[in-house]
């Protein structure tokens, strides 16, 4: 229309102006001006919901809006995009709404489930990663059973689905459900093993694919590792749960895999074969690629690793059976099945031993290599339990043994390292029984390259210790196996180097490590209980006192301490070191001396301090610890124990956090007690006098005399049988060891009934050696009157305190009811100490200030009141 | 009569104190006992370990009998013995070496049934179980075992067993000290206590740990309540403490888990305990030689005896019939005439068992009386067969006037039996017409009413 109107137009235009316009042909003409626009845009109009109708407000949504029925009814779509859509959109809404999945749990499940089976690896991958994430860690702890038959039931059609990936697909789901209800294994173990069976009868098909076939059979290997296999870790985890509960209570109902063990057993004869032949068939495409690929490599080990699993499996069952009953009706049938799987396995299997590279450069290939070598050593040391392996092949492995021991093998690169320890722990089990079994020449080399790899290995490493609990395996008798016989002289040897490498272990190890260090302590403290079966592990046991002198004490040279390791360690490390002391047939002094240092040391926990009182003790009771050892122990701790802060006495029930008196106080009560239970008490007073006396005029501090008076009194008894010299001595220390106390307690006035209590534990004892010996009573009381005499000694310089104080001591001894009726029979005394304080008031040599006067004067009358008092009360008693 | 018989390390002789009434019966004169060494055998006599020189090649056991203070019957085995223990029917006596071996001696005859070597270092105590068929030792190397008796004699069940023990405890770290053992049996809890501190509850059935109590000081001895609702653990600090076994334990207290309380008033370490077999009563020896009677409920002393200057280490509590004419076997009898005394023959020293293994059995003893307990009593078919033969010398006139002697007294039985059948008669007769003219009578008022 538009030209033609044009055309109009021109014929209009000629006719008004007529101009004429030349058109050439082929040229596209502009547009006319008044030309309507006929062009239909449109933009995309995004609807959040389809319907009107629908109210989702208050609905769970994810960010499309769709409500989780819409997504489950998507997941069926016959677009495969909108179903992979529609999955990620559930995952996103269950992460939003966690409480739609607990709720909708089994409506879930029933719709996800049909798409284990999806032809489209997209969608399936999607689901993996949606019950990976998501479902599976919600319904931990929901009621399994059901949640996993609705699973299974899927996963098993799946596994049989003609495409091989969805095959594969459906082991990876497998692997996962068992990877979160381990116990599910032991349900659907027949139809699953056979399943693996089949799938790896057609392994030529798909030997390309080795990434998938590797999920596949990481999960063969995961399942079978959930067999038991060994007897001792069942009853370990027995074991464990020995916790708070009451003592007579019903077990538990833990569901017994036993029942399904006899199914599995022929699944499993028939799966070796197949796994075997699987695995020939790796071994040419292995060796013909220059370099060990990664993934075939993998394959490899997984099914050695299947097969040593399945082995281990079923020596478990057949020792279990025959525990319980001798002739089960399986029995011969087992035997056959036995005798006909180890010769197939060494036929087959493993005459291919050992594996080596044909490239010789690689190192990587050489550590894989050195990996599945040891599988296969593996393999072969568990079936040595069945069968005597022919001497050829036994050679050939024990050889391999040797150098991985030796560390012959791996590549020197830091990941060489790793991997070598690694199976070195995996190996370590076995030589405790091939070093009872194998042949003397074999055992000499075997024993030496163990004990060079523990000597070598890092102490802080686990390789260490698998070392070392597989030495216990060795040192220590048990039932089964016996190493300690006589004749093993050349065990014998070794033996002892490791022990002697024991202690250095623990200095080593420090308190960096105290898992292990509780290891080789517990190891320790086992040898130690069994060290008398034969004298030359005694002898390398107590040799260890030598070395072990660092672990409690570095160096100690002129008075600074550096303590070992000791200190530092956990307490029940620390109560596990100690009770090794009580096996020593002997212990050293010098060992005795770094302990008693760590005792002193302000850091340790009073809890310790005591245990080891407790057990020096007890060792000196077993005739462990000479007499004059253990005496000159306990001196040390009492005379050299710092109490800190030295000269306050505060209230003794606050004084827990800031001071140490208590922890001091009841050490002192644990020696004393002790000291009485040592022997007969006379004869240890006999020795302990003179060293007791010897150590308190040095004048240490008042706490540490005041424990010695304590040890002294406990042993002594009425009447005292202290000598003649000694007490001469006791006179001239007592007295200015009771001023002293008062000094230092009594500095202010107004806590008075606190002070007293605390200046009765110090007097305590004197009362009651006046108590025992009058006749020291009298020299102290003629000290004090000496004392507060004009030419008094070194008391001279501050007299008033010093008739302070030895006032306030006579007062205290008067209160006391025994100490009271003695010294009033030493009336003359006390008469004369009264005289010479007057004397002293009247003195004109020494000035005394007003005050001073009247404390003076104070004192005095308060002495004359109780002298009064008491000669009033004589008198009223005669 | 329950006595309560204690006795020290240090020579001070056995005391014995009747529990009702306090009065002090026989000292037994020079013994000087380790821990668990003092045993009464059978209640007919005491036996205990003697402590000796560690020079001394062998060891001692005494015996005693209850009417005579002096030693009766010294035996020397071949190494020291520590502990001592014994069936309740006194047949075997177990003793526990310091190489860690463990005798069994047939008391009746003192030969040495059997010697084993149990543990690592010196056995320290041995108890039975309540029915006699286990016997579960400690050693000094923190090990405890339990051994079966049936097994130790049966060679083809050793051989079978993979262990000659039936379970073997070793969590403790040092040398256990006491071990007590609860009732059932095979299925019965054990309690232990060691050097490092705890006490352990085992439990026989299944052979694991039960339950660990951490005390705060040694503990030297432990006694079962009788109900094994709690037990009482003395320790080293003085103090019995209480620990929960079925009671109720409160989880924050001052002791510890699993410990309801302490009682104390021992200035010096408890060394034993025992538990009474009438009244509620908790003995203790105690360091400074005294034994305190308890009453376990109140935890109040109830009575004191003083024994020695030394540290009681043992005591016992034995009910005794009248022990002047307790009933002599006949085996007693054989083996009296043999000794001139009522004891046993010494305990053997080694093992002769050269002398006819084949026909070594045991066998079950002739009751004497009804009237005692139905427990059999076993005995080696060596004993029996020497006593028939003593039986036989014995010559035949005393059998005759023997037999005389239970044919008169059969017919004065016989005669006996007629006159209570007729006396028996007419009382029934007796009671027919009372009864019958009763039933007339009450049917007379039943018409007249």
């Amino acid at each position: 229309m538009a030209p033609s109107k044009a055309s109009s137009k021109k014929q209009q235009k000629r006719g008004i102006d007529f101009k004429k316009i030349k058109r050439k042909i082929g040229r596209k003409l502009p547009p006319p001006n008044n030309a309507t626009n006929t062009e239909i845009k449109s933009k995309a109009i995004i609807l959040p919901e389809q319907s009107v109708a629908t109210e989702k407000t208050g609905l769970a949504v994810n960010k499309k809006g769709l409500t989780l029925k819409e997504l489950l009814q998507q997941t069926s779509h016959h677009n495969a995009k909108v179903r992979k859509d529609a999955l990620l959109g559930i995952k996103d809404l269950l992460h939003t709404y966690p409480a739609e999945l607990s709720l909708h749990k089994y409506a879930v499940i029933e719709k996800l489930r049909e798409r284990i089976g999806d032809d489209d690896k997209l969608v399936r991958e999607t689901l993996y990663q949606l019950l990976k994430s998501v479902v599976f860690p919600a319904c931990k702890e929901d009621n399994q059973g059901i949640f996993i038959s609705l699973l299974m039931t899927y996963i098993f059609k799946a596994m049989t689905h003609l495409a091989i990936d969805v095959r594969l697909m459906a082991f990876k789901f497998f692997d996962l459900v068992v990877q979160h209800y381990p116990h599910s294994f032991f349900l659907y173990a027949e139809k699953v093993l056979q399943n693996y069976e089949d799938i790896l009868r057609k392994n030529q098909h798909y030997l390309q694919d080795k990434g998938k076939l590797k999920i596949a059979l990481s999960g063969l290997v995961r399942c079978l590792s959930m067999l038991p296999c060994n007897q001792e870790e069942v009853d370990s985890c027995e074991k464990k749960d020995a916790g708070q509960r009451v003592l007579h209570a019903f077990e538990t109902e833990v569901p017994t895999e036993s029942s399904g063990f006899s199914i599995i057993i022929p699944k499993l004869k028939d799966l070796l074969p197949v796994l075997v032949s699987c695995f020939q068939e790796f071994i040419p495409t292995a060796q013909t690629f220059p370099s060990f690929d990664g993934q075939s490599f993998d394959c490899m080990l997984c099914i050695l690793q299947s097969i040593d699993l399945s082995i281990r499996f079923y020596i478990y069952v057949t020792s279990e059976n025959k525990q319980e009953s001798q002739a089960s009706h399986g029995g011969l049938d087992a035997t056959m099945w036995t005798e006909t799987i180890t010769t197939f396995l060494l036929k087959k299997l493993l005459v291919m031993f050992p594996l080596n590279p044909v490239n010789q450069f690689s190192e990587k290939g050489d550590d894989r290599y050195f990996t599945l070598n040891t599988v296969f050593t593996e393999i072969f040391l568990h079936l040595c339990e069945w069968i005597c392996p022919p001497d050829v092949l036994l050679e050939r492995f024990l050889d391999f043994i040797e150098s991985a021991l030796l560390g012959k093998i791996c590549s020197g690169t830091r990941s060489g390292k790793a991997i070598e320890e690694k199976h070195l722990l995996l190996l370590l089990p076995f030589i405790p029984k091939l070093v009872s079994q194998v042949a003397t020449e074999w055992k000499f080399r075997l024993l030496q390259a163990f004990t060079k790899k523990f000597e070598d290995c890092n102490p802080e490493s686990s390789l260490k210790l698998a070392f070392v609990s597989t030495i216990e395996k060795m040192l220590i008798p048990r039932e089964d196996m016996l190493y300690l016989d006589a004749s093993a002289l050349d065990l014998l040897d070794h033996q002892i180097a490791w022990i002697r490498q024991l202690p250095l272990l623990l200095i080593q190890l420090g308190d960096k490590h105290p898992s292990s260090s509780q290891v080789v302590l517990h190891l320790q403290l086992k040898l130690g209980q069994c060290s008398l079966l034969n004298p030359s592990l005694m002898w390398g046991y107590d040799n260890m006192q030598h070395l072990l002198q660092k672990f409690y004490i570095i160096c100690s040279d002129d008075g600074n301490i550096c303590y070992g390791p000791f200190v530092r360690l956990a307490r029940d490390s620390q109560e596990l070191a100690l009770c090794c002391l009580y096996y020593f047939s002997y212990l050293e002094p010098l060992l005795l001396k770094s302990i008693s240092l760590c005792c002193l040391c302000p850091d340790m926990d009073p809890l310790i301090v005591y245990r080891i009182l407790e057990i020096l003790h007890s060792t000196y009771k077993a005739g462990r610890i000479q007499i004059a050892d253990c005496i000159s122990f306990f001196i040390t701790l009492l005379s050299r124990f710092r109490v800190f802060p030295e000269n306050s006495y505060p209230d003794e029930n606050r004084d827990a956090k800031i001071s140490n008196r208590g922890i001091f106080k009841s050490i002192t009560s644990i020696v004393c007690s002790s000291m009485l239970q040592m022997g007969d008490k006379n004869l240890v007073f006999r020795i302990l006098e003179n060293i007791l006396l010897a150590q308190i005029v040095l004048k240490p501090p008042l706490d540490n005399v005041c424990a010695m008076l304590r040890v002294l009194i406990t042993l002594d008894s009425t009447p005292t049988r202290l000598s003649q010299q000694s007490i001469t001595t006791l006179g001239n220390f007592l007295s200015e060891y009771l001023i002293d106390v008062v000094g230092c307690i009594s500095k202010d006035e107004d806590t008075d009934s606190i002070h007293s209590s605390a200046c009765r534990y110090y007097f305590i004892p004197c009362f009651f050696l006046f108590d025992r010996s009058h006749v020291l009573l009298n020299l102290v009381l003629r000290m004090f009157a000496s004392i507060v005499s004009c030419n008094g000694g070194q008391y001279a310089t501050n007299p008033s305190s010093t008739v302070g104080a030895i006032v306030s001591v006579l007062l205290f001894m008067h209160k006391d009811v025994r100490i009271g009726q003695i010294i009033s029979s030493f009336k003359e005394d006390v008469d004369s100490i009264l005289q010479n304080i007057i004397c002293l008031q009247s003195s004109e040599e020494i000035s005394l200030t007003l005050e001073e006067r009247h404390k003076v004067q104070c004192a005095m009358s308060q002495l004359e009141s109780v002298i009064c008092g008491t000669e009033k009360g004589k008198k009223v008693s005669f | 009569m329950e006595l309560v018989v204690a006795s020290s390390s240090i020579d001070g002789g056995i005391g014995c104190w009747n529990l009702q009434t306090g009065a002090e019966q026989l000292r037994y004169k020079s013994c000087a006992s380790p821990p668990h060494g003092l045993v009464c055998v059978g209640g007919r006599f005491i036996a205990s370990s003697q402590l000796r020189d560690t020079s001394a090649s062998s060891g001692s056991v005494l015996y005693w009998s209850w009417s005579k203070p002096q030693v009766e019957v010294k035996s020397f085995p071949a190494e020291q013995i520590k502990p001592l223990a014994a069936n309740r029917e006194g047949t075997y006596v177990v003793g526990g070496g310091s190489s860690g071996s463990i005798y069994l001696w047939e008391v009746v005859s003192g030969r040495l049934l059997k010697k084993w070597h149990a543990h690592y270092r010196a056995v320290t105590c041995l108890v039975f179980s309540d029915d006699d068929s286990l016997l579960i030792s400690g050693s000094e190397d923190g090990g405890v075992k339990v051994w079966s008796l049936l097994m130790t004699f049966d060679a083809y069940s050793i051989q079978q067993a993979s262990t000659p023990y039936m379970h073997s405890f070793s969590e403790h770290t040092l040398c256990v000290t006491d071990v007590v053992a609860g009732y059932g049996s095979v299925n019965a809890i054990i309690v232990s206590a060691s050097h490092d501190r705890t006490c352990k509850v085992w439990s026989l059935s299944k052979g694991k740990l039960l339950r660990n109590v951490v005390f705060p000081s040694i503990i030297n001895a432990i006694a079962l309540d009788p109900g094994e609702r709690v037990f009482y653990a003395g320790g080293r600090d003085g103090k019995i403490y209480v620990a929960a076994l079925s009671a109720e334990s409160t989880f924050n207290n001052s002791y510890g888990l699993h410990i309801i309380g302490a009682f104390s008033n021992h200035s010096n370490a408890v060394t034993c305990l025992a538990y009474g077999t009438t009244g509620n009563l908790l003995i203790s020896g105690s360091e400074d030689g005294m034994v305190r009677v308890w009453d376990a409920r109140t935890h109040n002393i109830v009575r004191m005896f003083k024994h020695a200057k030394g540290p009681v280490n043992n005591i016992l509590v034995v009910r005794q019939q009248f022990y002047n004419n307790f009933h002599i076997n006949p085996n007693m009898q054989v083996s009296s005439r043999r000794h001139g005394s009522l004891l046993p023959p010494p305990l053997e020293k080694y093992d002769n068992s050269t002398d006819g293994d084949a026909d070594f059995k045991a066998v079950i003893g002739l009751q004497p009386t009804c009237s005692e307990s139905m427990d059999a009593f076993y005995q080696s078919s060596h004993v029996i067969n020497n006593q028939i033969k003593e039986l036989q010398q014995q010559g035949s006139a005393a059998a005759e006037m023997e037999r005389e002697r239970l044919k008169l007294d059969c017919k004065r039985f016989m005669q006996m039996v007629q006159q209570w059948k007729t006396m028996y008669e007419n009382l029934h007769e007796f009671c027919v017409n009372e009864l019958l003219e009763g039933d007339q009578a009450g049917g007379c008022n039943g018409n007249s009413a």
